[in-house]
């Protein structure tokens, strides 16, 4: 399709010989496109030698996609025309093949039309239910105070239906969605499992001496059913749930998976909520803005679709902690002309954690009523969470990350929180784990504060000095 | 946006706008070579074979008959809901006869209404409605970049070589950065061909079954990293199979790991090149899905039912009834319903896990197929059911490949799989029938799959996985050198003779003589050779 519209220029090229090659190659639309590079002076008269073809090729810009522009300088200064000739007929070859044909390549994957669960994720009505129990939450356990047994998310009460949700009044549904499709390293699946394995969430926070389970009703709504061999076939399933979790007034938090499930998590709140109606502040080294992917749903492309859909507006998307491959010039361009407020490890090098924090606070404060807060744990400096399944080198620390969720969770009206892409068999130490629930923690804390009328700088006058002197 | 668009966008305008009085001609530019493959899926074409399970495994149950005393219960029921209570599909809710019946006496005909019509909905819902559901799953075609994942680099990008092995160490090849055994790199099928190459190895990274998903995309590279061992020579036959063939490290073959479908067709496109140039292709997984591809390619060559194929794994592979035409569960059924092999030369050894079940065993005897399971070894012991394994694979001389899941292996010397079983072969065995087979029969191919190198921290299941490798490259080596009798071992390597202990000293003296004498007959043959030239 790109080469045929190369085709025609070159047509109109070989039509008006050398002066509409001056004239792309000096207009401003050409510096514009392809980021201020002109071809040297001394090269020019190498191209010429060239077919119209591939001087388009050249002048347009279209090359750098396949050969950087200073390997494309040296090849031009040190080969001769007939090489020029053939390298360029080959990278043009390889340029018509990479878009899609109809002919050549499978344009959607089928499926086994026959199978007798063709729909997963149907979930059976009360009706039918095998039920001998009244709705609402339920302990796992024999005893009082247990120590162990069946491990549920920060010890808590199991809820499976909705009406459970809203038979015991519930305020935050902690929820599984062990999807495992991500574009980094893999196992991200087992995520929920060990983070509930580890007793390490709901706990008692030192600054507001305040225990989230004290103030809240929390359950462990199980894991959401997921097809780990299709993202795809996963999303409608996801948002469904969570508009449905959303929809008995709980907040539904989500622990990944892999980051692809951040655009059925927040899709599923607005469908509760509305479009638009809630701001989201994105704790993550990746920009996940790719606008031009194969797939129609991956970890690469969440916050995209998000924009794209209309589901947060631009200017009420915060994101934190870019650092990952992904961030080119390109997307923070794409970023800034979508509003949405970008904070780089270069910003937060420059000014310093504690400033930029204060700026996402204000700005999510200047923003909806309604915030749902998301980390990607690539976010974390990677000694502290190994098991990222991005990983990033220079992140943030768990306490920054921490500090930050639990203001931002104290300060607004929560609507749903997601934590995403702890591959937990990278680290047999669990102490990624560890850290990750000590993340969720921060929001637990953050709403338990403002349930408290808290807000989220509180400091227990007990927790700051020992008051001996 | 897309990016090259965006970047011909501005100019290309500009050139319009210049010749908007000039009609322009398109040029027409050369299709691509498409390799012809009748399953070849284009477009959006549905899976061109049988979808539904020939096996019947999943063909309804008869109906029961329910009994006259419910009948005015049943009231409000049309015919077709009376006919769905008492179907196979109701089954799942109501359970049997009995439990059918209880389960209506309890309930009131306005209760029974609303109940089967609760159970209608949820069989309606779980099935494939072409009204309602899609039956593929859609890609963005739109996406510039929708090849870029198997784009091949092109040759004229780099300086200009002769086609053939590349060695990559400055110091007669060691040193570079590492590759399969440390053997030399080729990276086309004219460097194979150049090269005389007798066996590829490519890895194939992919990352979308198994219980454990980390880090079968990692295996390719950490076997290049960790498994140094897969070169040099067996003590056991004093062969050292890199002296004796051709043997190259053929990079790792593009796969999509969003979609192991998508993966396959290209994964079939790089062994067909490999096996078409004479070659061996050993292939380094990635999980099992790998096996169709593999064999499928294998068969676009040597053709259809042509091959046998040996199966060690714990599992049988030949599941089928989900919604994935693919996945490391059922390559096994899908080369069967496609036709790529027979079942009667499908031979599968190390089965233990919780499937097949009677049923599946069932069918598996009915078609013919030969399964070797842990019990027929408990039954028979271990070195019954190695001679007829060997057996079975050498039957009249046919081309044999080979698909080792490192799962069959007892999980205490390969942990990091994806879903181990315990009671397993040890190395011993393993190392054994491997090298034995790729000595004694036909082998044309071999995969190793399902490594996942994150889940072992001491690399052990790596350099394990590597030891198996070397194994059939020691026994192709064996087979170049005409060492094909049954079980050979090197006489020299088994009995020191220095004494007549077993009462056999002199044969091996003898056999020891023999050989040595071969081979001062075959270097004075190479000497001649040379001076003729």
């Amino acid at each position: 399709m790109i080469i045929s519209k190369l085709n025609k220029l070159a047509a109109a090229v070989s039509l008006t010989s050398g002066l509409l090659l001056t004239v792309i190659s000096n207009s401003a639309a050409a510096a514009e496109f392809s980021t201020d590079w002109q071809l040297p002076e001394n090269l020019t008269a190498k191209v010429q030698l060239l077919s119209a073809e591939q001087q388009v090729f050249i002048y347009s810009g279209a090359f750098m996609d396949f050969i950087p522009a200073q390997q494309l300088e040296h090849e031009l200064a040190m080969r001769d025309a007939g090489d020029l000739a053939t390298m360029f007929a080959d990278l043009m070859a390889v340029a018509e093949q990479m878009g899609y044909d109809p002919e050549r390549d499978m344009g959607a994957m089928p499926l086994n039309t026959t199978a007798n669960d063709f729909n997963s994720g149907i979930i059976l009505p009360p009706l039918l239910r095998d039920e001998t129990r009244e709705p609402g939450p339920f302990s796992v356990h024999r005893y009082l105070f247990p120590e162990s047994g069946v491990p549920t998310f920060a010890g808590a009460k199991v809820a499976i239906w909705p009406e459970d949700l809203v038979a015991g009044d519930v305020d935050v549904a902690i929820v599984g969605v062990p999807n495992d499709m991500g574009s980094g390293r893999r196992n991200a699946e087992y995520g929920p499992r060990v983070m509930r394995a580890l007793d390490t969430l709901a706990l008692p926070d030192v600054d507001s001496l305040i225990d989230p389970r004290e103030v809240l009703s929390i359950v462990d709504y199980g894991d959401f059913t997921i097809d780990n061999m299709s993202t795809e076939l996963t999303v409608d399933h996801v948002t469904e749930m969570v508009a449905e979790t959303a929809g008995t007034g709980a907040v539904p938090m989500l622990v990944g998976g892999d980051t692809s499930m951040l655009y059925p998590g927040v899709k599923g709140v607005a469908q509760t909520h509305g479009y638009g109606e809630f701001g989201l502040v994105h704790f993550s080294a990746h920009p996940d803005s790719d606008r031009d992917a194969v797939h129609t749903i991956s970890d690469s492309q969440a916050l995209f679709l998000l924009l794209d859909e209309g589901i947060v507006a631009g200017q009420d998307m915060i994101t934190v902690g870019l650092r990952g491959p992904a961030v080119d010039a390109e997307t923070l361009q794409w970023f800034r002309e979508q509003k949405v407020r970008y904070h780089t490890m270069a910003e937060i090098g420059r000014s310093g954690y504690d400033r930029v924090l204060d700026r996402v606070l204000q700005e999510a404060g200047a923003g909806p009523d309604k915030l749902f807060v998301s980390i990607d744990v690539s976010v974390i400096e990677p000694s502290e969470m190994v098991a990222a399944g991005r990983i990033a080198a220079n992140g943030l620390s768990v306490q920054e990350v921490a500090s930050g969720i639990r203001q931002l969770c104290a300060d607004k009206e929560i609507v749903g929180f997601e934590i995403t892409d702890m591959a937990p068999m990278l680290d047999f130490s669990r102490l990624s784990a560890v850290n990750a629930n000590t993340v969720l923690n921060a929001c637990l804390v953050g709403i338990a504060l403002r349930e408290a009328g808290l807000s989220g700088d509180y400091v227990h006058p007990l927790a700051i000095d020992h008051g001996q002197d | 946006m897309n990016s090259i668009e965006n970047k011909i966008r501005k100019p290309l305008a500009a050139a319009i706008v210049l010749l908007s009085a000039t009609a322009l001609p398109v040029m027409a530019q050369d299709a691509p070579v498409v390799p012809e493959t009748p399953e070849h899926i284009a477009g959006k074409d549905p899976y061109p074979f049988e979808m539904r399970d020939f096996r019947g495994f999943e063909d309804p149950e008869p109906p029961i008959e329910l009994p006259d005393s419910v009948t005015p219960r049943l009231s409000m029921l049309t015919a077709e809901q009376i006919e769905f209570l008492q179907s196979d599909a109701a089954r799942r809710f109501t359970g049997g006869l009995e439990d059918t019946v209880t389960e209506l006496e309890e309930r009131s005909p306005t209760e029974i209404l609303a109940w089967v019509e609760a159970m209608q909905d949820i069989v309606n819902r779980t099935r494939y409605d072409e009204d309602r559901d899609d039956s593929h799953i859609a890609l963005n075609t739109d996406s510039t970049k929708f090849n870029a994942w198997r784009l091949r680099r092109p040759r004229s990008m780099d300086p200009e070589r002769e086609p053939g092995p590349i060695q990559l160490g400055r110091y007669n090849g060691r040193g570079g950065p590492p590759t399969f055994g440390g053997f030399p790199l080729a990276l086309t099928p004219e460097d194979l061909e150049a090269g005389e190459v007798d066996v590829a190895i490519v890895g194939a990274p992919l990352n979308m079954g198994s219980g454990w998903r980390d880090s079968g995309a990692q295996a390719t590279v950490d076997m290049r990293v960790h498994g140094r061992a897969l070169g040099g020579s067996d003590q056991y036959v004093q062969i050292d199979a890199g002296r004796v063939l051709n043997i190259v490290d053929y990079g790792d073959v593009a796969i999509d790991n969003a979609s192991t479908e998508r993966s396959m067709e290209h994964v079939r496109e790089v062994v067909r090149e490999i096996a078409e140039t004479g070659a061996v292709p050993i292939i380094i997984g990635g999980d099992h899905s790998l096996e169709y591809p593999n064999v499928a390619g294998l068969a676009d060559v040597y053709g259809k039912e042509q091959l046998s194929v040996i199966h060690f794994d714990s599992h049988y592979d030949a599941w089928w009834g989900s919604r994935h035409l693919i996945s490391h569960g059922a390559p096994v059924y899908r080369l069967l319903n496609e036709g790529h092999v027979r079942p009667a030369d499908y031979i599968q050894v190390g089965l233990r896990s919780s499937g097949p079940d009677e049923q599946a065993f069932k069918w598996m005897r009915e078609v013919g197929m030969r399964f070797h399971t842990m019990a027929e070894v408990e039954q028979r012991g271990w070195d019954a059911v190695i001679d007829r394994v060997v057996a079975e694979a050498s039957e009249e001389g046919r081309k044999l490949h080979i698909s080792f899941d490192i799962d069959v292996i007892d999980p205490a010397f390969t942990t990091a799989t994806g879903t181990p079983v315990p009671g397993g072969l040890n190395m011993r065995e393993s190392i054994t029938i491997v090298r034995r087979l790729c000595a004694e029969s036909n082998v044309v191919s071999f995969d190793l799959v399902e490594l996942h190198p994150a889940l072992d921290p001491t690399y052990v299941s790596t350099l394990n996985s590597a030891f198996i490798v070397k194994a059939c490259l020691t026994g192709l080596a064996m087979r170049e050198e005409g060492l094909t009798d049954p079980h050979y071992l090197s006489p020299i390597a088994s009995e020191h003779a220095v004494d007549d202990f077993y009462g056999d000293q002199q044969e091996f003296l003898d056999r020891t003589a023999e050989l040595e004498a071969e081979q001062e007959e075959e270097a004075e043959d190479e000497d001649d050779e040379i001076e003729e030239d």
